[in-house]
């Protein structure tokens, strides 16, 4: 009986396992949307965590590819009241990672909501800039290059 | 002492027998709806959002008394219910049915089921930040014409999707008297 119950929370842990990204993914250096591809000095981790992780927005993590750990789609939705009603508003961020960095490599949103690429690291780097977050070791030492950093 | 777990083991089966039947009963549907009724005149969320399946999605067209033209979304699950969690916070609420239509499918498996409400509760203008759930110029009543498929799942009568049309009227707070619940 006590193997039957273990079982079956083993399986249903398994089951209703939230997908996300592993540390190791969202510890890496959000890359900009520039051709060079200039590291931001922040973790995608520090970057959603100085936003709020978007307030209170739904969040889910997909990953498009299942045996690929190196790709994510966070999307963000929700129901805003304007003058004509509700209204659905969604974004969805697709992030790869390349070497040590995870570029945004697209930008899905409703309609109104900025799609570009440099837009949208720009808008997602306002936070860290604005609370002063802590930057990657790479940062730290002064003089370091790093995309509109250190923040003015 | 086998005498007394025949009637039991029986008694199990029959019980799980009823819990998987897959038809669902016109009787059913109707205490369901009530049931949804009473939920959302508690706005409760983990109750509201209890009685949606899995995969239930909302469809609805929503006719503002200040727009042109109507809004229309499609939502999922999951939002409907971070949706109903911030419908939790309204101290004026009423909701009342006009009417309910339940339209049973040949297989038994799923009703649809068209029904009329008019909702009362606070309008706080889309850009304002209310003070207080107090702070506010208008009540908007809403009146709906939900239609929803309702059907089993995991043995439980839940609402698979609804379509619902809403037309807003704005009326100005002092000329409609709604209890604080």
């Amino acid at each position: 009986m006590l193997l039957v119950m273990v079982g079956g929370f083993v399986v249903y842990k398994g089951m209703s396992k939230d997908d996300a990204p592993s540390r190791d993914f969202t510890e890496l250096e959000l890359a900009a949307g520039d051709a060079e591809h200039t590291g931001t000095c922040y973790a995608l981790s520090t970057v959603l965590v100085a936003n709020g992780v978007f307030g209170n927005a739904l969040r889910t993590w997909t990953a498009p590819d299942k045996d690929n750990e190196a790709k994510w789609i966070l999307t963000l939705e929700s129901v805003q009241q304007g003058y004509q009603g509700p209204v659905h508003e969604f974004r969805k961020f697709t992030f790869e990672q390349v070497g040590q960095q995870v570029r945004l490599t697209s930008v899905e949103a409703s309609k109104g909501l900025p799609t570009e690429i440099d837009a949208n690291i720009d808008g997602l780097l306002e936070a860290p800039h604005g609370m002063n977050s802590t930057p990657v070791d790479r940062c730290a030492k002064a003089g370091a290059p790093g995309y509109q950093y250190p923040p003015k | 002492m086998r005498n007394f777990l025949l009637p039991v083991m029986l008694l199990a089966a029959c019980a799980a027998l009823s819990g998987c039947s897959k038809e669902v009963t016109r009787q059913q549907v109707a205490e369901f709806i009530d049931h949804a009724d009473d939920a959302a005149r508690k706005r409760f969320a983990p109750e509201i959002c209890e009685l949606r399946a899995k995969n239930f999605t909302m469809h609805l067209t929503f006719h503002a008394e200040r727009a042109r033209e109507a809004s229309e979304m499609e939502i999922t699950r999951k939002l409907y219910c971070q949706q109903a969690g911030s419908f939790s916070q309204l101290r004026q609420y009423k909701l009342e049915r006009k009417s309910i239509d339940i339209d049973m499918a040949t297989d038994r498996r799923t009703a649809l089921v068209t029904a009329e409400y008019v909702e009362t509760m606070p309008y706080y203008e889309p850009d304002s930040r209310p003070a207080t759930p107090d702070d506010f110029y208008h009540f908007q009543v809403v009146e709906s014409v939900d239609m929803s498929i309702v059907g089993l799942e995991d043995g439980d009568v839940r609402f698979l999707s609804t379509r619902a049309e809403a037309h807003q009227t704005l009326v100005k707070k002092g000329e409609i008297t709604l209890p604080y619940n």
